[in-house]
């Protein structure tokens, strides 16, 4: 009896698995990968490595604040090479349709405080194989989704861009894992429907019961170059507070990230 | 006679001769569809010459690519090209561009409004078509094996796709395309002007100053693409009707260009050639049967002579293009004087075998030396450091020797054969006037008065040989060595006329990079960090914080006496372990200060006063700090919300400001900035260009510092700071991190990695992109000069390696090295020449006498050159050793016959009339045939075919003369040295 129970409920939960929608999928997926707690921050290395092998490391640390809605706040302190030592970008990034992300940066060389057009979100973040949407997230309203495939393991969802007229690719697919609902590898294909850039989480870990991926490698298969983020110290559901993320804490950054 | 056995035989069994001249065509011929072509200049160098292998190093360090140059000119409307119709055909134009792919029927196509389209891109005439079936040219070849584009898409230079950095709406700085969109209005279209005015980078490369053209740079895979992407390009633009020009060039274009139709020169003018000396030939012994023969060796040595190049896979080269042309007239000449010599004593003998064996016992000698020298002289061009000039030389001398042998045997052969005894009746001789019927022509006339002239003037034409000697040697002297492969193609060929308007509307489109490196990258070491550290230190703390000063000074020195015993430290390690220190040194002097400052900063400015500021700060710091905050707070405590805790931070910044933390990682970025991170290598660079921009014929040159610059101007521009203030920005960020935070902004642009085109990703070198406005040789080398000269004047702070690199420097380096080379070779092969001529007449003084007319003739050709102000480039320069094989032969058999002569006749006046008759005859013919032969070159649209057909021509007629009245009038002043052994009677034909 607790047998047949046990395979009743196991058989239910398969249900509702198998039942999962499209949008429910990109839903889990960009929660799992963009709004693990409350708020987090991570120490990042970053390693932009061209074509002949040769590579540039910059350090930062990232702090993140979930806000209302779905909008999201991101702060981007760079501690290595030296010369960059202090420079900040601040990123407010809006998901409701028409609203439009807000960014900032400070050049403490220049003494500078800059607020930036938000224009294209697929421009390289910091010189990288990274676009801002990489960092910041894609919202889920710009494409059309649609569940290619279905694997033990893995969803494939290819998403179409609802205006093609304002990003490089045609398409994308991206690699879901079932279990932890971490996207795992995205596709980007171009106007000719040619392959040419790919973004993969090769490392996960989990943090405070949040899956994390730790390792992140993007290839542009044009130019032969990659780059490879590296996590660590993550830690989830710190108590950010939201003044944080104001452009006064761009020239005297906050104790979360200078520590 | 053994010499006479090759004749012998050929005369017995014709058959096998022929059978093997047949087999010997097959055989090569059938090398024929493995050819492949090569026109690429670049080649002109050996693949491991230095500067070539320094070229393609630097465009692979800096991601550069061979660009085909599209410009679009709109002189009519009153935007210039910035109306609102042009700029979206460019628009669209550089989409199509960048969606080229290959469609499922293997045929180019690109997205069209939304829609596939492929363009035709064959061209509409038969005759074109025909051609590119022939030459296995297929303008659909637009993708490489596996299907990727010719076209780089992501290094593609329009307005559509390039950065552009501006000011945008409420204060914000906006980095995105330049045309984003295409425009809508002509407000739009006019804004789209000024940003690319404004952009040192764009303006006279990507938009014309004067505001009438913009021109795109489609960066391709391979340069053998450039001829197809070109015609893309063009059937493009085909329907763009109205007042937009489409003017297509670029280096690779024209050298492309240059290869195709360089095969169509050869599919014509070679055969062109061929026919007018069949007719020529006709015209002079009136038999056809008789001159199938030369006209057959030509092209079995032709033939076997470009089999053995494809054969050995040797691609086609400009230069190999031009065997057929140079071989022609060699193979041929050496028919012509067995025929002639044939055709004139046949009448004595009336018996073909007779005849042939007579006429080649005659000839042979002298022919086998004429062939020799030819042979010689282009043999030496396998000493020339250029490999497709040696290519050539060596494979005209094997279609020489070749031609030789084919004379020697198949000539014999083929007379046996198929000339019928009856054609040959009622030739006659032109000195048995009584035995035949023909008249004396013209010619014979004219020639008989020649050698009466020679013989009695001798003096006049030696002292007018004087003279004109002397005036060539004056034109030499005014010979300039220069080249320009555009100039290969004639004034109003599309290329030029497309090369004329563009570098008439933009700063030029041909390319030359000048790299910048320091001699020695060597971070400093930790005791010389240590060191500047400790200088920096000493001015920015000793007077405001005397006492932390004195610490840090303390903790330097520790630092430096540790790492000084270290040899090989981690030059990072010093800095590491001093950080900690610095940190706690901080939190002794700023600690309290940066408490406060932090606790502030936190603080919710909603609702804020100073009561709330204040009840924040208790216990946070220490007391004499938070004493002297209150203190200066006095005045501010009316302020609320923001304002106030904006002012309370300012505060403690003053206070706060100097971190010895800060200092640390400034130190450290200074002393370890690369080269091209300091300002004052920058501001170098900034003077070289500034001295570049004066210097003629440099449209433009283009840095890394121009981007910084312009990037630094827009980063700081404040809508409410004043004209002065901000232009004060568009200048050098001060320090090396100001400069590293200006460039990684470039660094993350919208076209990722276009700053690496002009600075290396590590900051050490940089890369001067110059436009110049002429692609001569002269102009470059004269740029090279200059630059070269003003380093030495001018010394970098840090001594710097300087590179060229790009295809107008590299024809620079190929032109001076085929010149030398040239000059070499034909040097050489003079002396081998002449100590093969002192064998040949076993005399020192026939020997030099041989050599008078193509040196006469030489020195005339040059002197010509530089009198009319033809640039010395290379056809010319190849020219010398034709030169050098044709007119000595004239003189081989006019020495060898007057010799012969003079001692049948005693004397050498009695043998001038006769000289004039027979020998001169053959000379003449043969001057003739070859200068009027290769008047079909004259109408090429290439102009070194036109060169070619020129000069062949004057060579023959110089080398005619001077061979007819120069040696003749120098045989008669010096006839006592020359004939002074002549006792001994007996001919050689009756042996």
């Amino acid at each position: 009896m607790k047998k047949l129970i046990a395979a009743m409920l196991a058989a239910s939960a398969f249900g509702a698995f198998a039942e999962l929608s499209v949008d429910e999928i990109v839903n889990k997926a960009n929660e799992a990968a963009y709004y693990a707690g409350s708020d987090g921050r991570a120490e990042v290395e970053m390693s932009i490595i061209d074509k002949s092998g040769s590579a540039r490391t910059r350090k930062f640390a990232l702090l993140r604040m979930n806000t209302a809605g779905g909008s999201q706040k991101f702060y981007v302190y760079f501690k290595e090479p030296a010369d960059l030592y202090k420079q900040v970008f601040l990123v407010w990034k809006e998901v409701d349709e028409g609203k439009e992300d807000s960014r900032w940066m400070w050049l403490p060389a220049l003494n500078l405080k800059r607020s930036i057009a938000p224009g294209d979100k697929r421009t390289s973040f910091v010189g990288s194989d990274f676009v801002y949407e990489d960092v910041s997230g894609r919202s889920l309203k710009e494409d059309a989704h649609e569940l290619i495939e279905t694997t033990d393991t893995q969803y494939v969802v290819k998403n179409t861009p609802k205006m093609p007229g304002d990003v490089e690719f045609s398409a994308y697919t991206v690699r879901i894992d079932k279990d932890t609902f971490l996207p795992r590898k995205a596709e980007y294909y171009d106007k000719n429907g040619k392959l040419y850039r790919t973004v993969e989480a090769t490392q996960i870990e989990t943090f405070q019961g949040f899956p994390t991926v730790t390792e992140s490698v993007v290839k542009d298969l044009n130019t032969g170059g990659s780059t490879v983020n590296t996590f660590t110290n993550v830690k989830y559901d710190i108590g950010l507070k939201e003044n944080i993320f104001t452009e006064r804490f761009l020239r005297r950054p906050p104790r979360e990230v200078t520590r | 006679m053994k010499r006479l056995k090759m004749t012998t035989f050929s005369v017995r069994f014709p058959w096998i001769i022929i059978l093997a001249a047949v087999v010997i065509t097959v055989l090569f011929g059938s090398q024929f569809p493995k050819v492949s072509f090569d026109n690429d200049p670049e080649n002109m160098l050996a693949d491991d010459e230095q500067v070539r292998v320094f070229h393609t190093r630097v465009k692979a360090q800096y991601n550069l690519y061979d660009f085909v140059i599209v410009g679009i000119v709109n002189e009519a409307h009153e935007d210039g090209i910035f109306n609102v119709e042009t700029l979206g055909r460019i628009d669209a134009l550089t989409k199509e561009l960048i969606s080229l792919r290959q469609n499922a029927a293997g045929l180019p196509e690109v997205v069209r409004d939304g829609q596939p389209f492929a363009p035709g891109l064959e061209s509409s005439s038969a005759w074109n078509r025909a051609l590119s079936n022939v030459f296995g040219n297929d303008v659909n070849w637009l993708f490489d094996n596996k299907g990727n584009s010719a076209i780089i898409a992501q290094e593609i230079i329009s307005p559509s796709v390039v950065d552009n950095i501006k000011q945008a709406d409420h204060g914000q700085l906006a980095i995105e395309y330049l045309m984003e969109d295409a425009p809508t209005t002509r407000e739009e279209a006019l804004t789209i002007r000024n940003d690319a005015m404004n952009n040192p980078l764009y303006k006279g490369t990507l938009v014309a100053e004067d505001g009438k053209a913009i021109a795109l740079y489609i960066p391709i895979t391979e340069k053998t693409y450039s001829y197809n992407v070109a015609n893309l390009v063009e059937k493009l633009t085909e329907d763009w009707s109205g007042d937009d020009q489409v003017y297509i060039t670029g280096q690779p274009v024209a050298q492309d260009t240059f290869g195709v139709e360089m095969l169509v020169q050869m599919a014509t003018s070679a055969p062109l050639a061929g026919l007018a000396i069949f007719l020529l030939l006709l015209f002079f012994f009136r038999r056809v049967s008789l001159i199938i023969a030369p006209m057959l060796v030509a092209i079995v040595s032709v033939v076997a002579t470009m089999g053995l190049l494809i054969g050995l896979g040797f691609d086609v080269h400009i230069m190999s293009s031009m065997i057929a042309i140079f071989l022609m007239p060699i193979a041929v000449a050496d028919s012509v004087h067995i025929l002639s010599e044939f055709f004139d004593t046949y009448h004595r003998f009336q018996d073909k075998a007779k005849t042939i064996k007579h006429v080649v016992g005659r000839l042979f000698k002298p022919m086998l030396y004429t062939s020799l020298t030819t042979i010689a002289g282009f043999a030496s061009l396998a000493t020339t450091p250029i490999p497709p000039v040696r290519v050539f030389g060596l494979h005209v001398a094997f279609g020489v020797a070749l031609a030789w042998l084919l004379t020697m045997t198949f000539v014999p052969a083929y007379i046996m054969l198929f000339v019928r005894k009856k054609s040959l009746e009622g030739v006659c001789q032109v000195q048995d006037q009584e035995i035949c019927e023909t008249k004396p022509s013209r010619l014979d006339h004219m020639l008989t008065w020649l050698g009466g002239f020679s013989y009695a003037r001798w003096k006049l034409i030696l002292a007018f040989t004087m003279v004109v000697v002397a005036i060539s040697a004056v034109g030499i002297s005014k010979i300039k060595v220069n080249d320009n492969p555009i100039k290969w193609f004639t004034q109003h060929h599309r290329i030029r006329v497309a090369d004329r308007v563009l570098n008439d509307h933009f700063a030029g489109t041909y390319t030359a990079y000048l790299t910048l490196k320091p001699e020695l990258i060597r971070p400093p070491t930790c005791a010389e960090r240590i060191h500047m550290m400790r200088n920096a230190a000493i001015e920015r703390f000793s007077g405001t914080l005397p006492e932390a000063s004195q610490i840090f000074l303390q903790l330097l020195d520790e630092a430096n006496t540790q790492f000084q015993a270290l040899e090989n430290a981690d030059i990072d390690r010093c800095f590491v372990d001093l950080v900690e220190e610095a940190k706690g040194l901080d939190e002794m002097v700023n600690g309290p200060w940066n408490a406060l400052g932090d606790e502030i900063n936190y603080l919710d400015p909603e609702g804020l006063t100073y009561a709330k500021l204040a009840a924040a700060m208790a216990g946070i710091g220490d007391e004499a700090t938070r004493g002297a905050f209150a203190e200066h707070m006095q005045e501010f405590q009316s302020l609320e919300g923001a304002a106030l805790q904006n002012q309370a931070l300012d505060i403690i910044d003053e206070y706060a400001a100097l971190s010895f933390t800060d200092f640390l990682f400034e130190a450290r970025a200074d002393a370890g900035a690369p080269a091209f991170k300091k300002p004052e290598m920058l501001a170098y660079v900034e003077r070289l260009q500034a001295f570049l921009a004066g210097v003629p014929n440099i449209g433009k040159t283009s840095s890394a510092l121009d981007a910084l610059k312009k990037a630094n101007y827009e980063l700081n521009f404040a809508a409410e700071g004043s004209p002065e203030r901000n232009d004060a920005f568009y200048s050098i960020p001060p320090t090396p991190s100001a400069v590293a935070q200006v460039f990684t902004q470039l660094e993350g642009m919208k076209k990722k990695d276009s700053l690496f085109h002009l600075i290396t990703k590590d900051y050490n070198e940089v890369n001067l992109w110059i436009q110049l406005k002429s692609g001569d040789n002269t102009d470059m080398q004269a740029v090279v000069d200059q630059v070269e000269g003003w380093m030495a004047e001018n010394p970098a702070p840090t001594e710097l390696d300087v590179g060229w690199a790009g295809l107008t420097y590299l024809n620079v380096v190929w032109q001076d090295k085929m010149v030398a080379g040239m000059m070499n070779s034909l040097l050489s092969s003079f002396v081998v020449v002449l100590i093969m001529m002192m064998v040949l007449f076993r005399s020192p003084l026939y020997g030099l006498l041989a050599m008078i007319p193509l040196s006469v003739t030489i020195t005339f050709i040059y002197g010509l050159i530089g009198w009319v102000g033809k640039d010395y480039d290379m056809p010319v320069a190849i020219l010398s050793s034709l030169t050098l094989g044709l007119s000595v032969d004239f003189a081989i058999h006019f020495l060898e016959r007057a010799r012969e002569l003079t001692k049948k006749f005693g004397g050498w006046k009695e043998a001038v009339p006769h000289m004039f008759q027979e020998p001169a005859m053959a000379i003449s013919r043969n001057a003739i045939i070859i200068s009027i032969g290769f008047t079909p070159l004259l109408f090429a649209p290439l102009m070194p075919y036109k060169t070619v057909g020129f000069f062949l021509a004057t060579i023959m007629a110089v080398s005619w003369l001077g061979t007819l009245f120069i040696l003749a009038a120098l045989i008669t002043g010096l006839q006592k040295y020359l004939f002074k052994h002549e006792g001994t009677k007996g001919t050689k034909e009756e042996a």
